[in-house]
């Protein structure tokens, strides 16, 4: 085992069971979900639209919608419960631990407010917590004694008695925060910074929202990052160039990713594990060669099936029977069972739990068993 | 720079729209009157038949070559100028300032329209702004609260009260308020609040001798202020405040049913859930994110709110009768002194164009994605 | 797919629509409320003749005249009038009418006049925006500076000016109140032609060699006049208070006329001394408001489909 894969999960889902009371009945949406995160690891969150993925995120951030009922389960966020928590705590845990990106950057930007004013009012909004990060931001920005301008060396001192203690005026705050928010831009991949902070989101292109988004989320220096389908709304290029990004990123950063998404190809580009969600529940989680290679679960082969390649044989589409279930009524037992060309006599009855079946590799099917 | 294009174009086209609002109220009144209406304001009684002809002539009403005076309220053929031309004079004549005598009654022939106007003008403005200030202090902030406890008890309670605040005739909500703060809560003999007029001595928490003020800008509050007279002051205030309440409630209705459902739909927008998830403090998702883009609606109504409510005072200032001009448009209607009616129209059509001018320009500084 | 039969021919399953949309009312409170208040005001207006006489407001009574004899009130004011004779359940105004009387036969007046500015506003606005949106250009600026004119007055100016100049006559005030009600429905027609004439079933329309005036009228407009009868019904409370305002400040054919902003309007001076004549009149204006306020309300809505659950 590695370091990293010792040290405890950032994050651990336990039979997490959410329900949503709509005025046309009650939709379980979660139903049981069982997940962890490991420090560091960058973990592929697919399924189907409608499968929960999302509403897992949210639950973890604590934004699920009022007309949501948490009704079992539990969420540890580096030990600390999270479902236990005030709304405080949990606003608190979102401004320093947690930090999601959304699918449409042109949509979840306010299209009112400048970018740099979305960007900077998460500094500003509790300047004290960020000061030591954009003190120390700033102190590498000057680099090492001896070697800058006089100018340089004298904002280095005062640096440093802030540190020691020293309060800050408002303007210098600002213009800390503002250093801190352009050197972030900087790190995803943004031109001319400077410029960006003064801009409108409608006047940016989809792919430089997007890293707008990505940057508002680095300013925290989140512990866990929530990506919920990034990617989709962008065209192809534009997705490869953020998931480029990504990579980079995660050697910088010290976070551990989610990346939700219903493309497996974007998957297999940037994931180390891949848990495969379905109706609510986590049905296959394996590291990422081992899920393509040696799919267990009817569900994820029948998706890696699908999948088409110019180098098969085949020549006509393969896809899974029947359709996602409503779940307003859900399937009963197993909530695979009716698409599954694998089912037997127990799995309308019994939900089968997601066990260890080969080191590394979980899957949630009666057919394993023993 | 573009903004300043922006602006002197749409000033243009103010220009236009008050030109054309000046010709529809000349037709309006000249044209359905006989024209011996439009001499009224420039003669006196005692004027003979010969003076009055000249005078028609000097207004081209009355053409040169009309022979008697006779002939011309009888409007013989040849006599009367045609309607454009007529027009041409009067404008030239207002635009200088030339709005003949005043035809109210005991002040008939000696005062200036003009002066009559604008004397009484300020008073009218004072009851217009206060109650654009009340309905601005309660109305938004009533949507506010709406909004942020949806389908809670302040919902509930707040859209209870704005449907009764546009729904209640005016008349009738100023009548209320006199008799429960007039007549039914009294202190010491006298009710709470005046009951009519700019300033009152008897009411329980007025001053019983504000003594004068200078004449500074024509606006009594501001003038009682610049001359340090307190008690003044606050007996004009007081007197303001049933009235312009009374005014305000309708918009007060009003504004908060749009700033609700505006700020309801701010609310479901994507950007809120990214402002909480980064953290934001409720407060500042709400007022920051949120109702700048919820305002947006409000404020392109605040042209019509200022429409409805330089047209209330008419109503307001009889009820509580309030030295406006909006009281002295009724007694002017009655005597048929149509050069105030038109006054008063275009004043306030200048009023209302400006202000729209100055809302479009704001939205357009709001809205970063206007165009212009 | 409703989008789309409807576009196919543009006239066909709305009746589906139309029963749908009374099966929400029926679960809407607020609506129901506000139909329920609108129902009886038009059901008192109708039987008004039935209930008082209708030249009932002709009669002059001086020696009941400011009277009040119920019971059940005490108005807590000195030297109330208390006529003999028949109980007058709201008490007597200025000429010895009985109010509840002259409430009953001042209702249907009012809502004639509302419905008739309501309606033609409705037809003249939906017209001249339509024609406006739809041919654009020189006929589009024209409409919209004329509608430009007419907002830059507030209404009761205007109408003080006919009124003075044309006579204090019902038709007269029903012109005058139409005329600063019809530029709200040329915006609200235009804009809502302008978003429909970009759909694709117009393009194909006109594909076919429709004309312009029959793709217009027969196609555009009965798609887009949802939002307008909304809004209709939305005014016709505000509409009432207008004519009542303008009534109430003089503007009467005559002053025992039955109307409530003219009964008011008698009130005004004996305020302190016989409340009631300002008090009921106004009350019931309020309750005819609040009814077709809470009726279009409602209506709007169950229409929304983005509020339908």
């Amino acid at each position: 085992m590695t370091a990293r894969e010792e040290a405890g999960p950032i994050l651990k889902i336990s039979d997490l069971r959410v329900t949503f009371h709509t005025y046309a009945g009650d939709v379980k949406a979660l139903n049981g979900v069982d997940l962890t995160v490991r420090k560091g690891e960058v973990l592929g969150l697919v399924g189907e639209s409608g499968c929960g993925k999302s509403v897992t995120s949210l639950a973890v951030a604590g934004l699920l919608p009022p007309n949501a009922e948490l009704e079992s389960g539990t969420i540890t966020l580096a030990g600390a419960d999270i479902l236990k928590m005030s709304r405080e705590e949990i606003r608190q845990k979102r401004l320093t631990d947690i930090a999601m990106v959304f699918q449409d950057p042109m949509t979840y930007l306010n299209p009112v407010l400048t970018v740099g004013s979305q960007l900077l009012e998460i500094i500003t909004q509790e300047p004290k917590l960020f000061l030591p990060a954009l003190v120390r931001h700033r102190l590498e920005e000057i680099g090492p004694e001896g070697k800058e301008a006089p100018a340089l060396a004298a904002e280095r001192e005062r640096l440093l008695s802030i540190s020691r203690g020293g309060r800050p005026g408002r303007k210098e705050v600002e213009r800390l925060a503002r250093q801190y928010v352009v050197s972030t831009l900087r790190q995803v991949r943004l031109p001319d910074p400077e410029k960006v902070l003064d801009m409108y989101p409608f006047e940016l292109s989809g792919g430089m929202r997007q890293r707008v988004m990505i940057a508002m989320a680095l300013v925290r220096r989140p512990k866990l990052l929530l990506a919920d389908e990034m990617t989709t709304a962008l065209d192809v290029t534009v997705q490869a160039q953020i998931l480029q990004l990504l990579r980079e990123l995660r050697k910088e950063i010290d976070a551990s990713i989610v990346l939700i998404t219903h493309d497996l190809a974007v998957v297999a580009e940037v994931c180390d594990r891949v848990a495969v969600m379905y109706a609510g529940n986590i049905v296959e989680l394996a590291g990422v060669e081992e899920l393509y290679s040696d799919p267990l679960h009817p569900y994820t082969k029948g998706l890696l099936a699908s999948i088409p390649r110019v180098d098969s044989a085949r020549t006509r589409q393969v896809s899974i029977g029947g359709s996602v279930p409503n779940l307003l009524f859900p399937p009963s037992g197993c909530r695979f069972h009716p698409r599954c060309p694998k089912a037997f006599g127990k799995c309308p009855q019994v939900k089968p739990p997601l066990v260890e079946v080969k080191p590394g590799h979980l899957v949630a099917c009666l057919l394993y068993e023993e | 720079m573009k903004l300043i294009v922006y602006a002197i174009r749409r000033l243009l086209l103010m220009v236009l729209v008050l030109f054309g609002l000046s010709i529809l109220i000349f037709y309006l009144t000249r044209g359905l009157l006989p024209p011996n209406f439009a001499l009224a304001p420039y003669v006196t009684p005692r004027m003979d038949d010969a003076a009055r002809l000249s005078i028609a002539r000097s207004l081209d009403v009355a053409t040169s070559s009309c022979p008697s005076y006779t002939a011309f309220v009888d409007q013989q053929a040849g006599c009367i100028v045609p309607l454009w031309g007529q027009y041409f004079k009067w404008l030239t004549n207002v635009l200088s300032g030339n709005w003949g005598y005043t035809l109210l009654p005991g002040i008939a022939g000696t005062d200036s329209t003009l002066h009559v106007f604008f004397s009484r003008f300020p008073y009218t403005v004072e009851l217009a702004l206060t109650g654009a200030f009340l309905a601005i202090a309660i109305g938004i902030p009533l949507g506010i609260v709406s909004a942020t406890h949806n389908n809670r008890l302040p919902d509930h309670v707040a859209r209870i009260f704005s449907l009764g605040g546009y729904s209640v005739p005016q008349f009738w909500f100023g009548a209320i308020l006199q008799i429960v703060f007039v007549l039914y809560i009294r202190v010491n003999g006298v009710g709470l609040l005046p009951a009519s007029g700019a300033l009152s001595t008897t009411c329980t928490i007025c001053f019983a001798d504000p003594g004068t003020i200078g004449t500074f800008t024509g606006f009594p509050i501001i003038d009682a202020l610049a001359s340090g007279n307190i008690p003044y002051f606050w007996d004009a205030l007081v007197a303001l405040i049933l009235p312009a309440l009374t005014l305000a409630i309708t918009s007060i209705g009003a504004l908060s049913r749009i700033v609700r459902s505006s700020m309801m739909e701010a609310l479901r927008q994507d950007y809120i859930i990214l402002a909480q998830s980064k953290g934001l403090k409720d407060r500042l998702v709400v007022y920051k994110h949120a109702l700048r883009n919820a305002l947006l609606p409000a404020v392109t109504v605040a042209g019509l709110l200022t429409a409805y409510l330089l047209g209330g005072v008419v109503v307001i200032e009889i009820v509580f009768s309030w030295p406006g001009v909006g009281n002295t448009a009724l007694v002017a209607a009655e005597v048929l002194d149509i050069n105030f009616l038109e006054l008063y129209v275009l004043v306030t059509a200048v009023i209302i164009v400006a202000i729209n001018l100055g809302v479009d320009i704001l939205y357009a500084k709001l809205d970063p994605r206007v165009t212009y | 797919m409703a989008e789309e039969a409807r576009n196919r021919n543009s006239r066909t399953g709305r009746w589906a629509d139309v029963r749908y949309m009374l099966h929400l009312f029926r679960q809407n409170p607020i609506v129901l409320a506000g139909a329920v208040i609108s129902a009886a005001s038009v059901i008192i207006a109708l039987m008004s003749g039935l209930l008082v006489s209708s030249t009932y407001w002709n009669h002059i009574t001086p020696g009941a005249s400011l009277c009040w004899n119920n019971q059940l009130i005490d108005w807590h004011i000195a030297n109330v009038f208390n006529c003999g004779g028949p109980v007058y359940p709201l008490g007597t105004d200025l000429y010895g009418r009985g109010l509840l009387q002259m409430i009953i036969v001042a209702i249907p007046v009012d809502l004639q006049i509302a419905f008739e500015v309501v309606a033609s506003a409705m037809i003249i606005g939906t017209v001249l925006g339509g024609v406006a949106a739809y041919m654009g250009g020189v006929v589009d600026e024209i409409i919209l500076r004329a509608t430009d004119i007419f907002l830059a007055v507030p209404g009761i100016l205007l109408a003080i000016v006919l009124l003075v100049v044309l006579g204090r006559t019902i038709p007269v005030l029903t012109t005058a109140v139409l005329i600063t009600w019809w530029p709200f429905y040329v915006r609200l027609a235009r804009s809502q032609v302008l978003s429909e004439k970009e759909k694709l079933y117009v393009e194909r329309l006109k594909a076919t060699g429709a004309s312009g005036p029959r793709i217009l009228f027969r196609h555009i407009i009965p798609n887009t006049i949802y939002p307008i009868l909304i809004q209709g019904t939305l005014d016709i409370g505000a509409v009432i208070l207008t004519v009542s305002a303008l009534m109430f400040i003089g503007l009467t054919p005559d002053p025992k006329y039955p109307e409530l902003g003219n009964l008011a309007k008698q009130g005004i001076q004996y305020i302190f001394t016989a409340p009631w004549m300002i008090l009921f009149p106004g009350l019931t204006l309020l309750i005819i408001s609040v009814g077709f306020n809470l009726l279009g309300d409602g209506i709007r809505d169950v229409f929304d489909p983005r509020l339908r659950r």
